[in-house]
């Protein structure tokens, strides 16, 4: 396939903008990395130089957000495994996934907290130089965590922090200089893990672990530098926690209460929750090929916390708050590059119409990317991230999971896989 | 993975024949036949193959670049490659790996890595499909003594996180350290014998006890890996012979004592001088500090005369010189290594054929893959490049990725030749 040309115009498409309207026939023309003209006529639009992709009435929308990503799990069963992985090999991986991010149609991700320090940002580094192809990225932190929680991965007998899947911190100042520290290799978010998971002895997603002191510390320098504060909180208590602190970027929040709730819809205009339920699924219901049964999943507590995420997240859509999709995906039970599923649970379990779910990734995507005025719907003027869909997506969210139906992905206005041309096929000339 | 059939090429098979007209057929990852076409002759059927009509292309075996540092950064300096941190430095690798076989070097021989891991886990992403790049041998790092070359170490700074090579002293430092690069997975463990004038070590003086080096090829072989050697001194070069280092890297500085020790085990040995360093930083580096007024001072261009010097007389015995020249920093960037074969058409008086057969039939046993790799030949191993023009009349071309058609490594295409462009609209359903 060669290089994308500088226009590229689109015929015969269905619209779907990605707002939460209604799809409409047309054209869209495609200048440098901006959608430069949308058309709503089913005539044909002047081609002039562009490339025109002749589409036969497939669906154009824009480019998905996997709104919780973590590029440097890797598809093991434990935090162990991940952590396991010798430094040169993760960042081959993390860039093979994130390859693989953008081939199945997310052309932005957020990272939601990385393995070894650097990996994330060095991998977001990468792909904006345009040395590896992956999505649009907001780099994280590894997790910060406080001894025992989720993420203390020491051995008692091997207490060293390399040991650790995330940074283990005692006390304010502590979680201050660690906070610097992801700060000066160049994170655009910090991540806390406030609750505990179902998934740790000892520490199960109804705890709360950090001190209201140790956050403060963070949530200062963090905003002193103008980045993001991201966490993990699945119990109530952190929910209300990460809200007191001003924390606008909440993953799980499994547990709720009224309060919760109602602090929750008075900032939502700001706040982002990603339930992460894809991995919540997988657990309870397709995890025994790795040693986790229904019985195990259910005396863990998965289905518990399953049936309250499902009412805490169905209550939250209905008082407008955003919840966004974004599951967790990079473990061997909840492997990566099936994050399409998310928008399928959203319609099964939470409530959700397709077009809510089309829009939690797209109009929502451009938001919690940080670029509300010019990403995340096909409009004028907009970033040229795009997928071409073999189908409408509005009757089944499904087919978003399979690769075949998409027919191709742009990012700022590159291809990252090209619609299949009708004479690819036939061998010609060499010379 | 379909059948591919070349016809109309005109075949260089590695053998040092004229190329001849004719047609390939690859199956799988191997060349299955290999037939001449002309008057009179008529092509054999073939069905179910993509065919390529090269329309009178140049069929060759792909290179092989036998002084590989993917790990060098096209940087002024050891240090400046030194510093590169690892996450950066393994995507750095894997992007250069790439890039060689866009250049059509389908096997790579690595002569020395700068951070421990970074050859083994570049060769190990190849060969598991995580990255693209050619077939590989993985080196370990530049083994040397305090204060020789590859120690950059400062004295206020002595942490061996410093160091861009592994620092020894003594036998069994040597011995703990080629032990440590055989758990990491090296496939060969390179040893700086000789000085380097950049580094305010000649590289007429030597480094090293005899016992060191001993320790070294004994622990290697006990191992199974090969040993590869930095040699330019004369001392060095006899070292490699007497202890039976099989890879000779640069050997500029010979007598006639080392000559005749080199050609009495002709086929024990592989020489590698990489000409490139030495006409480069001598002629064209003015640009980092290097004018040839420095260089000249550092002792560079009265050693790249003794090397054009050795190296004829080497071709004269017979020796097998094979290119790759230390490509990788800021004067001989990656990429650029077939010049490696202009240079030994211009300064040591090779035809072009001999050239072609340096970086093709020798590269089969320099890569432990003997007579199967390097050949256009029924059963051999399918890395072939198709090329726009006569490398026999013109080696240079082969500098020229435009005019590398196309690259296949191990029966696939890494670049499949360009389809004639046609039509601007696509139907994407």
């Amino acid at each position: 396939m060669p290089k994308s040309p500088d226009e590229v115009l689109f015929t015969n498409v269905r619209i779907l903008d990605g707002s939460g309207q209604h799809p409409f026939a047309g054209s869209v023309r495609v200048r440098g990395n901006r959608i430069v003209q949308v058309g709503r006529s089913a005539g044909s639009a002047p081609a002039g130089d562009a490339l025109v992709v002749d589409a036969a009435g497939a669906t154009l929308m824009p480019g998905m957000t996997e709104a919780h990503t973590h590029f440097s799990w890797n598809d093991a069963a434990s935090l162990a495994g991940i952590q396991t992985m010798p430094l040169e090999e993760h960042v081959l991986w993390a860039a093979k996934v994130a390859h693989n991010y953008l081939k199945v149609g997310f052309t932005s991700c957020v990272g939601a907290a990385c393995a070894k320090p650097r990996l994330d940002v060095v991998i977001r580094n990468a792909i904006n130089s345009g040395q590896i192809p992956g999505p649009r990225y907001l780099a994280a932190s590894q997790e910060i965590t406080v001894p025992g929680g989720l993420g203390d991965e020491m051995l008692p007998h091997l207490p060293f922090p390399e040991f650790s899947f995330g940074v283990v911190v005692n006390g304010a100042e502590d979680l201050r200089r660690v906070t610097r520290m992801f700060l000066k290799y160049g994170v655009d978010a910090v991540k806390l893990n406030l609750s505990g998971d179902n998934f740790v002895p000892g520490a199960d997603a109804k705890t709360t672990w950090m001190t209201d002191a140790e956050v403060a510390a963070c949530a200062e320098e963090v905003r002193m530098r103008g980045k993001r504060i991201i966490v993990h909180a699945r119990s109530c208590a952190s929910v209300k926690q990460a809200l007191r602190h001003g924390i606008r970027m909440i993953y799980h929040a499994s547990f709720t209460d009224t309060e919760a709730l109602d602090m929750l819809e008075a900032v939502k205009d700001e706040v982002f929750v990603v339930p992460g339920i894809g991995i919540l699924y997988a657990l309870l219901h397709e995890a025994e090929p790795w040693g986790v049964t229904r019985e195990q999943a259910v005396a863990m507590g998965y289905e518990e916390e399953w049936a309250a995420a499902c009412e805490s997240l169905r209550a939250m859509h209905r008082r407008g708050i955003r919840v966004l999709p974004g599951g967790d995906y990079g473990f061997a039970f909840n492997p990566h590059l099936h994050n399409a599923r998310d928008l399928e649970l959203f319609v099964k379990y939470l409530g959700f119409t397709p077009m809510e779910a089309i829009r939690s990734c797209t109009l929502y995507g451009g938001q919690v990317m940080l670029r509300p005025q010019d990403l995340g719907v096909i409009r004028e003027g907009y970033l040229a991230d795009l997928l071409l869909v073999d189908g409408d997506p509005l009757a089944g969210v499904g087919i978003l999971k399979d690769q075949r139906r998409l027919l191709a992905v742009m990012k700022d206005g590159v291809f990252a896989k090209a619609p299949v041309a009708a004479d690819a096929h036939a061998w010609e000339r060499a010379a | 993975m379909a059948d591919v059939l070349f016809t109309n090429v005109r075949i260089f098979d590695g053998g040092g024949e004229t190329p001849f007209t004719g047609e390939v057929l690859v199956q799988g990852n191997r060349i299955a036949r290999v037939v001449k076409t002309g008057y009179g002759l008529r092509s054999a059927p073939v069905s179910g193959a993509r065919t390529i009509d090269g329309a009178g292309a140049f069929l060759m075996p792909g290179m092989v670049e036998a002084h590989t540092h993917f790990s060098w950064n096209d940087q002024p300096s050891l240090e400046s490659i030194q510093r590169m941190p690892p996450e950066e430095h393994i995507l750095w690798c894997a992007q250069v790996a790439k890039r060689y076989l866009d250049m059509g070097w389908t096997s790579c021989v690595g002569a020395a890595t700068a951070k421990p891991r970074l050859d083994v886990v570049i060769r190990n992403a190849i060969n598991d499909g995580t990255i693209v790049g050619p077939r590989y041998l993985a080196a370990s790092q530049e083994i040397t003594v305090p204060g020789g070359l590859g120690d950059t170490t400062a004295p206020h700074l002595p942490q061996s996180e410093f160091a861009f090579g592994a620092v020894v002293s003594g036998a069994e430092e040597m011995r703990r350290c080629i032990r440590m690069f055989c758990k990491y997975g090296v496939d060969s463990l390179k040893i700086n014998l000789s000085g380097e004038s950049i580094t305010g070590m000649p590289s007429e003086m030597s480094q090293f006890t005899e016992e060191e080096i001993r320790v070294c090829v004994e622990e290697a072989k006990a191992w199974g890996k090969r040993v590869a050697a930095h040699a330019r001194s004369t001392w060095s070069i006899k070292q490699c012979v007497k202890l039976g280092i099989e890879v000779i890297y640069h050997a500029s500085f010979t007598d006639e004592e080392s000559l005749d020790l080199l050609e009495a085990h002709k086929f024990e040995h592989f020489v590698a001088p990489g000409l490139a360093w030495l006409i480069n930083t001598c002629h064209n580096a003015s640009q980092w500090g290097l004018t040839p007024e420095v260089t000249r001072k550092m002792g560079y261009h009265r050693e790249l005369e003794a090397a054009l010097e050795s190296m004829k007389a080497m071709r004269r015995r017979g020796i097998r010189i094979l290119p790759g020249g230390d490509y990788g920093f800021a004067w001989t960037p990656h990429g650029t290594n077939a010049k490696d074969l202009e240079y030994f058409v211009k300064y040591v008086g090779m035809s072009p054929m001999e050239a072609l057969l340096s970086a093709t039939a020798w590269g089969g046993p320099m890569m432990k893959r003997g007579k199967e790799l390097g050949y256009v030949r029924e059963g051999c191993l399918a890395d072939l490049l198709l090329i726009d023009g006569d490398p026999l009349a013109d080696i240079t071309i082969l500098q020229d990725q435009k005019r590398i058609l196309a690259v296949m490594k191990d029966g696939e295409f890494h670049r499949a030749p360009p389809a004639r462009q046609g039509r601007m609209t696509r139907w994407a359903a």
